[in-house]
Formats: structure tokens, C-alpha cells, sequence
């Protein structure tokens, strides 16, 4: 068995080990060193374990020296490498901007335990994805549940811990749907693991129709709650808002997702098209995808502070990969596979230099920004580029996400859905150009302002610039990455 | 009909997850959310639990060299174990974060908080 | 809000009685986590039990004598020292099995016997420390308003 089948696990035990050791030292130094250091090897871990993959095809990794259907097992794919990949990478830039950030938003005790949740969360985010276990990943959906509510509520402030109390009860709803939709599902079948509960489900499909469909629509709901599919989104603009710069952008870019993924493995692996494509699960999911997509933008317009609208943002970019989802076609899954990982890219950037431009300024809200790209112009040409790529503009991975959905549409039969995606580029548009336009141009907004006054200095910049890279090197050539997706897919299910 | 009352464990498990649902939502207090929130997360351990039941066996402990004729599944039981643990903590969590609200805010009604507000 | 309580004067009642009941709980939650792999009980039931005979322990005996002995910092080096143990002990069972190497592996012993079950015990052990530690600082935290 080659060494690299080991990695995934090493990653997630290396996480939580390095989460463990940091309350024993209690200096601020050493907790970003082990931190730093568990995450950089883990990327580099992860890196190794796509190129396994990718030359050597998925395989099936038993955790424990018991067999599939009594023991626990991983199932590494291509999309699970890159999922990883994706992970690492984003978590890495953000802790690395973070030694600069978190000092300005939390009070000195509580540094070590944002990085011991920080270093939790991704691990149990990376157990979601990986592991093809039911209730192994609803264990791992708790951890990160309580991770996830840690990181918004470690800064101390009133709106904070309201944000945190709404988030967390939201969340445990959610969490209490899915472990009722398990339930159904062990009922059924009597095994856990994924493969296993889907041989069993289709040879008893014609007897249980509506159990299943019972056990879809909790699945759907609950795990909807956690990845702020439309009307279900509600706890997201506190959360996301009030959080320190470094966990906004943690949340919006990593959380999210892994809960998409979970639900994408629910549908195609446990049950299958053969059963979902008669129930109307999926055109329920378009249906909300697409309504999302439209007013989490236009909720967006309306917004007066800087974060609140780059949140609300997520709640229409997380619509376009539920459109996706709910398209049915394997086109329609690898656009929003690809939406995920553009999304990912474009929001951390966004609430990092969001979050970098209300600390150096002190102002929040959007109106008061006038003329800051003479003060801060590298802060703000970061905020552009994200910005940009959210309307789609060509060169930029927006663009290619927004062209790959026109596809999966057409390729789908389905011409009159393409308007939606129009339309919500053309509102994305509405809301990003004022702050960048009123933020470079216009003279009585530039006047009195002094050129690079309040910039942070480039050396802590260099983080953001490297995720903005990975935006445009997937806008210049998104298509390896899209034949990658779609060459992994047939193994997801 | 006499399906659901053959089946009385889960079916009492279904009601009371519709109770502890609607409390979650329905109540404005936030202790009766925190309330509620347990009712259905217990509701969907008795299910679960239920569901391992095997009328006629007896409980999955080796007694002495005679084992008894069958045993009830005890794979439920363990697992439950697991998420009873982590509903105890989410609630622990919870409630500590219902205590600062109550010192900051004043109030513990979700509705008021939410108008009053503010920075 | 300050949440500093007056505690209230010594009762000799509740000092002797506790005297002599808390060693017993306590034992009694030694004997749980032990038994774990062969009656009813393991880690999290005799967690529970411990942390409660030190919730006990610090409602019957007050603030300063239990000052010196549950320090928050010595409460937290067990618990991350337990926390190490466990994910040391889990991570070379996973990753021997996993890739189905042929190492010395705890061996597993007979059903029945107190020390048997591989390695059920030790980890019992590690969840019976953090569990009861756990308890310990959530009662404190709701008790006096901070850890």
C-alpha cells in the first residue's frame, strides 16, 4: 500500500494533536508556531496526496484494523485530494495574515484559543470531507459546529455573542434534522457506511419510496441550515459580519463548503440519481438555488456596512453551487464544484482586506469610504480583483465559473435559467462598483486625503496576494481544473 | 393506524421531536430554545435507540459461560452514547453564552435583543 | 454583574458527612471507568461521577482549600496531557491498521478480564480525566461567573 493513502488521516490527527498542544504553552509565540507549522506541513501532505491520487485513481483507506462495514473507512478520491488541497491552502493564508490581524480584535488571553479552534475546524472540516462513514461525519459536523460558533464569539463584544447564540442554536437545528435523517436511513438499511447503504437502498427503493423521500428532504433542510441555502440563511449576515476579519473569512470561504460537499456525497453516493431522479428533491434545491442567487444580491444592494454586504454576497454565491447541485447533470456538479473552489479564493480575499480596511480606518460603513484607494491603494486594488471576479469579468476565475453554469444550463435543455444567471452577474455589478469606483475616482473624495497614509505595509499584504493569485491563475486557465473535476466525478459516485 | 401503535417507542419519538422542533422555533425566551433544542435532540436518540430493540433478547452483557439466547443490538446504544455527549456540551456551550447575553443585554428574550440592537 | 458569593458559614454537618462520602464517590467513579469494557459504564458515565464529587468537594469545603489543588492551569495540563495521551494512543492503532502494517499491537487478552480489551482501558482512562475535568470547569464558569 503506497504511503501517501496515509496522509489524509495524518492530516486530520496532526490538526487536532497540534490543537491540543497549544493550551499547554501559554505564550502567543509558540501557539503560532505550532499552529503555522501543523498547517504548512498539512498542506504540503495534502499536495502530495492529489498527485497520488491523480496518478494512481481513488482508493479506500480503513481507519483501525476493522473492515468496511463494521469499521470506519476514508474514501480519497480526486475531488476529495483537491478538496483538501483547497482547504490547506486557504486556512494556511489566512493563519499566516492572521499573526499581523488578530492582535487589533482580541484581547491577549484569548489569542491561543483562537488558534487551537481555528486548528479544530479545519481538521473536522477535513474529516466531513473525507470520510465515507455516516455518523463519522456527523461527528465531525458537531466538532465543527462548536468550532465554528468559538471563532465568532472569542471576540468580546455584545453583537458578537448574539451573532454567536443565533448561529449556534441555527446550527444544532440543523444538526438535529440530520441526525434524524441517519436515523432513518440506519433504520432502513442497518449499515453506516456510505457504499454499503446504497446497494442496500436501491434493491429496496420500490417498498420504502416515501421514507426515502422523508430522509432526502431532512437531509436537505439540514444540512441547507449550516450552508445558507436560501430561506434558511438567516443566522449568516450577524455571524459573518461581527466575526474578527481572520474567522469572517474562515466561515465564508471553508464552512460553508464542506457541508455542500457532504450533501453533494449524500445525494450521488448513498442514494443515487436512479432514486433521487423521481423525487423532486433536486428541482426544489434549483428552485431555491436560483431564488437565492437573486436576492442574496439584492439584499446585498441595500446594505450600508462594508462586511454586511460582502456577507450577504456569500448567501448568492452559495446559491449559484445549489443551482448547480440542482441541475442534476454532471456538468451541472463539476460548475459548482469549481464555483466552490472560486468562491473560496474570491471571498477570503475579500473579508481579509475588507476586515485590513476597517482596522487601519476605523470606518465601517461603506459611505465613509470615499477616497480611501489614495490611502490604502493595494488594500483596495485586492478588493477590486474579488470584486471583479464576483461580476465576471473575463480573465478572472468569476468569469469561467459563470461561463461553466451557462454551459451546464444550455447542455441541460433548460435555455430559460440562463437569464438568471445574467441577471444576478448584472446585480453583483450593482454593489461591488460603487465602493471601488467611489473608492479610486472622484475629486472632492480624493481631496485631503494623503497618498498611502494608513497602508499596511507590503510584508503583511503578501498572504491576500497569494490567494488573489489563485483567483487569477484560475480565471487564465480554469479548464485543467475543470477536466480534473469532471475526470473525479464518476469516482464521487 | 395499529402501525403506529405496534411501534409505540418511535412513534412517541416522532411526537416529541415535533414538540421539541416547534418550542425551538415557536418560543421567543432563549432557555426555551435551549429547552427545546434538547427535547428534540432526545426525541432522536429514543428513535435511534428504539430501533435496535429486538423483542425476547436481553441486554449485550456477557453474564457468565451461558450466554443468554439473543442479544438486543448494541451498536445504537454506542453510537447515541456519542451524540448524548455532544448535546450535553452544545447545551453547556450554550448556556454559558446565554449568561454573557443576559450581562450585556439585560434580557433574555431573542425578540428584544434583536431590536435593541446596536454596537 | 459581579457574582461574588458569600459563602455561608461552615456547617459541621455537611463537613463531616462529606468527609466521609466524597473518598467513597469518588472510588465508586474508579471502579465505573475501570469496569468500562465489561459492565455498563467506561469513560463517560465515570467522568461524570468524578466531576461531580469535585463539584461537591468545592460546594461543601468553600473556596480555599480547593484554591491550592484545582488551579485553572493545572486543570488544563491534565487535560491537554490526557487529550495527547488519546490522540496518541488512537493515532498509532489508525494509521497500524490502516496500513495494515505488522507491528507490536496491545494485545487483546480474554473477555471477561479486568486487564484485557487492547486498548479500551487506557482510553477510558484518558476520557474518565477529561470528562470529569470538563464538568469540573463548566460548573465553575456558571457558578462564578468566570474560570
Amino acid at each position: 500500500m503506497p504511503i501517501y493513502n496515509s496522509y489524509p488521516l495524518v492530516i486530520i490527527l496532526l490538526l487536532f494533536v497540534s490543537a491540543f498542544a497549544i493550551p499547554i504553552f501559554k505564550s502567543i509565540k509558540m501557539a503560532r508556531i505550532i499552529s503555522i507549522s501543523a498547517a504548512g506541513i498539512s498542506f504540503a501532505l495534502s499536495i502530495l496526496t492529489l498527485m497520488g491520487v491523480k496518478a494512481d485513481g481513488a482508493y479506500y483507506f480503513r481507519v483501525g484494523h476493522f473492515d468496511a462495514p463494521w469499521g470506519i473507512e476514508f474514501h480519497i478520491g480526486i475531488i476529495e485530494g483537491l478538496m483538501g488541497v483547497l482547504f490547506m491552502t486557504v486556512s494556511l493564508a489566512v493563519l499566516w495574515f492572521s499573526v499581523y490581524s488578530i492582535d487589533h480584535d482580541l484581547s491577549k488571553k484569548k489569542v491561543p484559543i483562537f488558534y487551537t479552534l481555528v486548528n479544530l475546524l479545519v481538521g473536522s472540516l477535513l474529516g466531513i470531507v473525507f470520510s465515507d462513514d455516516l455518523f463519522n461525519c456527523f461527528v465531525f459536523i458537531e466538532i465543527s459546529s462548536i468550532a465554528s460558533c468559538g471563532i465568532v464569539v472569542v471576540k468580546d463584544k455584545k453583537e458578537n455573542i448574539k451573532a454567536a447564540l443565533k448561529y449556534l442554536i441555527l446550527s444544532s437545528l440543523g444538526s438535529g434534522l440530520v441526525l434524524m435523517g441517519i436515523a432513518l436511513v440506519y433504520s432502513l438499511t442497518g449499515h453506516l457506511n456510505m457504499p454499503h447503504i446504497h446497494d442496500v437502498l436501491v434493491s429496496i427503493y420500490p417498498d420504502h419510496s416515501r421514507n426515502m423521500l422523508i430522509a432526502i428532504g431532512l437531509f436537505t433542510v439540514g444540512l441547507g441550515v449550516k450552508s445558507a441555502m436560501f430561506p434558511l440563511h438567516t443566522w449568516l449576515p450577524d455571524a459573518h459580519t461581527y466575526a474578527p476579519a481572520s474567522s469572517s473569512a474562515l466561515l465564508s470561504a471553508l464552512v460553508l463548503k464542506a457541508y455542500v460537499i457532504l450533501y453533494i456525497k449524500i445525494i450521488h453516493r448513498v442514494f443515487g440519481m436512479s432514486i433521487v431522479g423521481d423525487l423532486p428533491v433536486l428541482n426544489i434545491v434549483l428552485l431555491l438555488g436560483a431564488v437565492g442567487m437573486i436576492a442574496g444580491s439584492v439584499l446585498a444592494i441595500l446594505q450600508k456596512n462594508i462586511k454586511r454586504m460582502v456577507a450577504y454576497s456569500s448567501v448568492a454565491q452559495m446559491g449559484y453551487v445549489f443551482f448547480g447541485i440542482g441541475l442534476g447533470t454532471t456538468m451541472g456538479l463539476a460548475a459548482a464544484i469549481f464555483q466552490i473552489f472560486n468562491h473560496a479564493f474570491t471571498k477570503s480575499a475579500l473579508f481579509l482586506s475588507a476586515g485590513s480596511i476597517i482596522e487601519k480606518t476605523g470606518k465601517k460603513n461603506i459611505a465613509d469610504l470615499k477616497g480611501v484607494g489614495k490611502e490604502m491603494p493595494f488594500t483596495l486594488a485586492i478588493f477590486t480583483i474579488g470584486g471583479m471576479s464576483l461580476v465576471g469579468i473575463p480573465l478572472l476565475s468569476g468569469f469561467n465559473s459563470k461561463w461553466n453554469f451557462a454551459v451546464a444550463v444550455i447542455e441541460a435543455h433548460r435555455v430559460e435559467l440562463l437569464a438568471v444567471v445574467l441577471i444576478s452577474s448584472l446585480l453583483n455589478a450593482l454593489y461591488y462598483f460603487p465602493v471601488i469606483v467611489n473608492g479610486y475616482f472622484g475629486e472632492e473624495s480624493l481631496e485631503g486625503k494623503v497618498y498611502r497614509n494608513t497602508e499596511r505595509p507590503i510584508k503583511e499584504l503578501v498572504p491576500i496576494f497569494a490567494l488573489v493569485l489563485g483567483v487569477i491563475y484560475f480565471g487564465v486557465s480554469g479548464g485543467g481544473l475543470l477536466s480534473l473535476i469532471e475526470a473525479g466525478i464518476p469516482a464521487l459516485k | 393506524m395499529e402501525h403506529l401503535l405496534a411501534n409505540y417507542y418511535e412513534t412517541g419519538a416522532i411526537i416529541l421531536f415535533g414538540v421539541g422542533f416547534v418550542t425551538l422555533l415557536a418560543h421567543g425566551n432563549l432557555i426555551k430554545k435551549i429547552i427545546g433544542m434538547n427535547i428534540m435532540d432526545t426525541a432522536v436518540f429514543l428513535f435511534f435507540i428504539a430501533k435496535g430493540y429486538i423483542a425476547g433478547n436481553e441486554a449485550p452483557i456477557i453474564r457468565s459461560v451461558k450466554s443468554a439466547s439473543g442479544y438486543v443490538n448494541p451498536v445504537p446504544t454506542a453510537l447515541m452514547l456519542t451524540g448524548i455527549v455532544v448535546a450535553v456540551s452544545i447545551t453547556a456551550f450554550a448556556l454559558a453564552l446565554t449568561i454573557r447575553v443576559y450581562e450585556k443585554y439585560g434580557t433574555v428574550d431573542l425578540n428584544e435583543i434583536i431590536k435593541m440592537g446596536g454596537e | 454583574m459581579n457574582k461574588i458569593h458569600k459563602e455561608a458559614e461552615r456547617s459541621e454537618i455537611l463537613t463531616e458527612v462529606g468527609k466521609v462520602i466524597i473518598p467513597f464517590i469518588q472510588i465508586f467513579a474508579i471502579y465505573v471507568i475501570l469496569n468500562g469494557h465489561l459492565s455498563p459504564g467506561g469513560g463517560f458515565a465515570g467522568g461524570t461521577i468524578l466531576g461531580a464529587s469535585m463539584i461537591l468537594h468545592r460546594l461543601i469545603f468553600g473556596w480555599d482549600n480547593l484554591i491550592s489543588r484545582l488551579t485553572y492551569d493545572r486543570v488544563m495540563k491534565w487535560m491537554c496531557a490526557s487529550l495527547l495521551i488519546y490522540g496518541a494512543l488512537k493515532g498509532y492503532s489508525f494509521l497500524t491498521g490502516g496500513m495494515h502494517l505488522e507491528v507490536w499491537d496491545v494485545p487483546l487478552g480474554t473477555p471477561g478480564k479486568l486487564l484485557s480489551g487492547g486498548f479500551i482501558l487506557p482510553l477510558n482512562i484518558a476520557v474518565g480525566i477529561i470528562v470529569s475535568i470538563t464538568v469540573y470547569v463548566f460548573f465553575k464558569l456558571f457558578y462564578e461567573g468566570t474560570i
